[in-house]
């Protein structure tokens, strides 16, 4: 190919640390033609964002050792001075990072932002017209009222305008290769799709070339023209899309393959057994007021989260609640919880009223019900060992005690796939996958009747995601576990869910057996939510564009 | 901004009221702190303290002895039992020098502290890096009444550089002001300098592993840039938060130092007061401390929300 824009070739980086040298990428080479879509494709630590980072020369990392090429026409990017790189990041390379949350400085004003990116580059261009220039920017990427919006501080921003403005700065110098490191991560499935479908858009119209990196096939589908696919720094596999979706060579591109939650290939429903319920949530309200005033304060306004929900949770099965963020899926399963006072309304645990119940009233039943949460990093006290953080649900509620308490913990952490001998390690030893393990543990040291799983594995690999949902469900057929499954992604809850509830605006829209639901679908909203699931199939995501383009 | 301010008024008042009450309990509770015993002097006749008590009101019932005492607070009739002078006319006397001396070494502790910080951060692991921590351990290590010792010591008593003690008014001579000052802010400033640098230091290190750096180097803006506008700003808040408590706990009086220095501010009066026992010019005195206290804490607050856009004045946490 003599048209390469970019040309990676033997590329390493290697850092060295205590325990000898890693090689976090081991000899990648490629080539990048204009105005194509590259995607490259891994787990965590396979390399894939060193890779990105090596080329524009932001590894920081004092004990990184960088070889190889990367050439950008002329230009030999590896080994250039700081001068050298500073005139081609943003410039020619523009980079768009995972999450969109803490990629803006939260002090400045978003246009600002965008503007300082022109300005660092063509100094000649005056503060207003740079303002001024960052504005269309936003408005080009989809920001509605962009000039207004360009004033504002990025915490004012949804997720999804967050990522558009990210976007709209990578865009701001009309560079020559868009790099996208795992773009939509963070994003729901929903604003996932919007934001695919922008870079489709801006890949067409502007012929700017972009490689996207991602974790998740589904999402390469949708827009990429060849793939790579990376695993422990090497690529294994690469091949135009039909090649390697539909005749792949390498048994570790079938794995991931195989990894990806189908929405069209459910499990099939396992007979519905005669409902008992054992959580009834009836005209449930949660409102969080919004109080102002001089001194004494009063309620002006109220959000209103949880709007009047009716559920039952029937022993034995999964129910499914789906809805993107905002939605008020947390605030609803936190309040039937009993760990937020219900503004209104009804919760019957086991026939039991608990809505109103103090602290002390609750402590028995917390047995009862666990959760577990999103994040696997964020949701264990980096501080403590395992098997302190898996025991103290057991010490606090005076079940087990020294080397009872010790066998227990061990016994947990062989039941979720852990071996006995973590009891003493810390959560940062784990990978994200482990660490949700011991959240799960953790979930299930008191033998819990109900377990409300929050997005239990959104922050997760594709690939660890299959295992982890394969866990929850032998662990439901071994205890008998009721759970109640939240996600934003309708995909991956049909995949687990005997009945599916539809939350949006603090209501639910629609509820039903999970095929039914996702098949034929009523509500209009949950329509949209099925239609942003990514398709890991390339024929049928374009026969699906198709269609969506002609509506 | 109104909701703020209001806010704010109240709770000062609220504060001062509160520290005042339990000034003026402490004082009666102690022991031998009847004002009538000791103004009396010693060998006093019953009849003398007797005639003392009455004269000044001290059989009156406490709530009744308080509010008399915080009238002429805030009149400006307080005559201290030791020496019968006006209580607030002492205060205001002093406010030069203790303002003097306060401003020269904040502004001595703000310069250093920071520009140590910002090169220890951007140079960490370096030599310059552990020279700065070094210098900046030893500074927090050292208690201040040895520091000053050692300055009035080899700076004034052998090297004869300095003046020894004593204030010159910034009006009068202005050089002489700044002379005799010189070393009182030196050793006030040394402490927090090592303190301000290092907070500032760990602050840049934590911002510099942040997103939105990386993003920042990724649009090509200099290393330069990078870490002033980036960088810096986000990790100035604890530092405004530590600057606001110092500097208003100090304009309360810098006890020690101008203890040592001879620097005839508030801080002097306090220690004299304290020496004494002598109630209305302490109760007088930690008014005057609590309201910079609590005025530095709010001006604090303007600062963050300036500071962190995501910060709103006025708005309640839940």
């Amino acid at each position: 190919m003599s048209e390469a824009l970019l040309a990676v070739e033997g590329l390493r980086v290697a850092f060295a640390t205590e325990g000898g040298t890693v090689r976090a990428v081991d000899g990648v080479s490629f080539e990048l033609a204009a105005g194509e879509v590259l995607a490259i494709v891994g787990e965590s630590g396979s390399g894939k964002s060193a890779t990105a980072q090596a080329i524009l020369g932001l590894n920081r990392s004092p004990n990184a050792r960088i070889e190889g090429s990367a050439r950008l026409g002329e230009v030999e990017l590896i080994g250039a001075s700081e001068e050298q790189l500073r005139e081609v990041r943003g410039a020619r390379v523009a980079m768009v990072f995972q999450d969109p949350m803490t990629s803006f400085n939260p002090v400045y004003r978003v246009g600002d932002q965008i503007a300082e990116a022109i300005r660092a580059h063509r100094p000649q261009v005056g503060r207003a017209e740079a303002r001024r220039r960052a504005a269309e920017l936003l408005g080009s990427v989809g920001i509605p009222d962009a000039e207004r919006r360009a004033a504002a501080y990025p915490h004012e921003f949804s997720g999804g305008m967050r990522q558009r403005a990210m976007i709209a700065m990578a865009l701001a110098l009309d560079p020559e290769v868009l790099i996208a490191d795992e773009p939509t991560t963070a994003l729901d499935v929903t604003i996932q799709a919007q934001i695919l479908e922008l870079l489709a858009h801006l890949n067409r119209e502007r012929n700017l070339a972009t490689i996207l990196i991602t974790h998740d096939l589904g999402v390469v589908a949708e827009v990429a023209d060849r793939v790579l696919v990376m695993h422990e720094g090497r690529i294994v596999e690469r091949g135009t899309l039909e090649q390697v979706f539909y005749s792949p060579r390498d048994p570790y591109t079938r794995k991931l393959l195989d990894a990806v939650v189908r929405l069209d290939q459910a499990p099939p429903l396992r007979p519905p057994r005669a409902p008992e319920p054992l959580l009834e949530l009836t005209d449930l309200v949660k409102h969080f007021p919004l109080r102002r005033g001089l001194l004494f304060e009063r309620e002006v306004d109220r959000v209103r989260a949880v709007d009047g929900v009716s559920l039952t949770v029937n022993h034995g099965e999964t129910l499914g609640l789906v809805g993107e963020s905002g939605c008020g899926k947390t605030t609803l399963s936190r309040t039937a919880l009993g760990l937020l006072e219900p503004t209104s309304g009804s919760v019957r645990f086991e026939g039991r009223e608990i809505a109103g119940l103090s602290r002390r009233e609750m402590r028995p039943l917390r047995r009862e019900m666990q959760i577990v949460f999103q994040d696997p990093f964020a949701s264990l006290n980096p501080r403590k060992r395992i098997g302190q953080i898996v025991g103290e649900p057991l010490r606090l509620q005076g079940v087990a005690k020294g080397g009872e308490l010790r066998g227990q913990v061990r016994e947990l952490l062989g039941r979720v796939g852990l071996r006995p001998e973590h009891y003493d390690r810390f959560p940062h030893e784990f990978s994200g996958g482990q660490r949700q393990r011991i959240g799960i543990a953790r979930a299930l040291a008191l033998r819990p009747k109900l377990v409300v799983a929050d997005e239990p594995v959104s922050a997760l690999d594709v690939s660890i995601r299959a295992q982890i949902l394969e866990l929850l469900a032998e662990l439901q057929e071994e205890l008998g576990l009721t759970y109640v499954f939240v996600a934003h992604d309708i995909g991956v809850v049909r995949h687990v869910s005997d009945r599916i509830a539809v939350m949006h605006g603090g209501k639910i829209v629609e509820q039903g057996p999970a095929d039914e639901v996702c098949e034929r679908p009523r509500d209009p909203y949950t329509r949209e939510l099925l239609a942003a699931v990514p398709i890991p199939d390339p024929r049928e995501a374009r026969a699906r564009r198709q269609t969506v383009g002609s509506d | 901004m109104a909701r703020f301010v209001v806010r704010r008024l109240v709770g000062m008042v609220a504060v001062l009221f509160a520290v005042s009450v339990l000034t003026f309990l402490i004082f009666n509770v102690v022991p031998g702190s009847d004002p009538a015993v000791r103004m009396a002097g010693k060998n006093a006749t019953p009849r003398l303290i007797e005639s003392i008590t009455e004269e000044w009101g001290f059989d009156e019932s406490l709530p009744q002895q308080y509010l008399k005492m915080m009238e002429k607070v805030f009149s400006g009739d307080l005559i201290s039992y030791e020496g019968r002078e006006n209580v607030d006319e002492r205060i205001v006397e002093g406010i030069p020098a203790t303002v003097s001396l306060c401003i020269g070494a904040a502004v001595l502790w703000m310069f250093f502290g920071l520009l140590f910080g910002y090169l220890s951060a951007v140079r960490a692991g370096g030599w310059l890096d552990r020279g700065l921590t070094v210098f900046a351990v030893a500074g927090i290590s050292m208690p201040t009444f040895l520091l000053a010792a050692l300055f009035l010591n080899y700076l004034t008593y052998k090297a004869e550089i300095f003046p020894s003690s004593g204030y010159v008014g910034l009006t009068e001579n202005p050089l002489e002001w700044a002379e005799h000052l010189i070393l009182p802010w030196m050793t006030l400033a040394i402490l927090n300098i090592g303190f301000y640098s290092r907070v500032l230091r760990s602050n840049m290190l934590d911002a510099m592993g942040e997103d939105y750096v990386r993003t920042a180097r990724a649009k090509g803006l200099s290393e330069r840039r990078v870490m002033t506008r980036h960088v810096t700003r986000n990790s100035l808040i604890p530092i405004v938060t530590l600057f606001g408590l110092d500097f208003g706990a100090l304009l309360g009086g810098a006890i020690v130092i101008e203890g040592i220095f001879d620097v005839e501010g508030v801080g002097l009066y306090a220690y004299e007061a304290l020496k004494n026992f002598d109630l209305p010019p302490i109760m007088a005195i930690v008014l005057f401390g609590a309201f910079f206290v609590v005025l530095f804490n709010a001006l604090v607050d303007i600062a963050y929300a300036w500071l962190d856009p995501r910060i709103r004045l006025g708005s309640s946490a839940r």
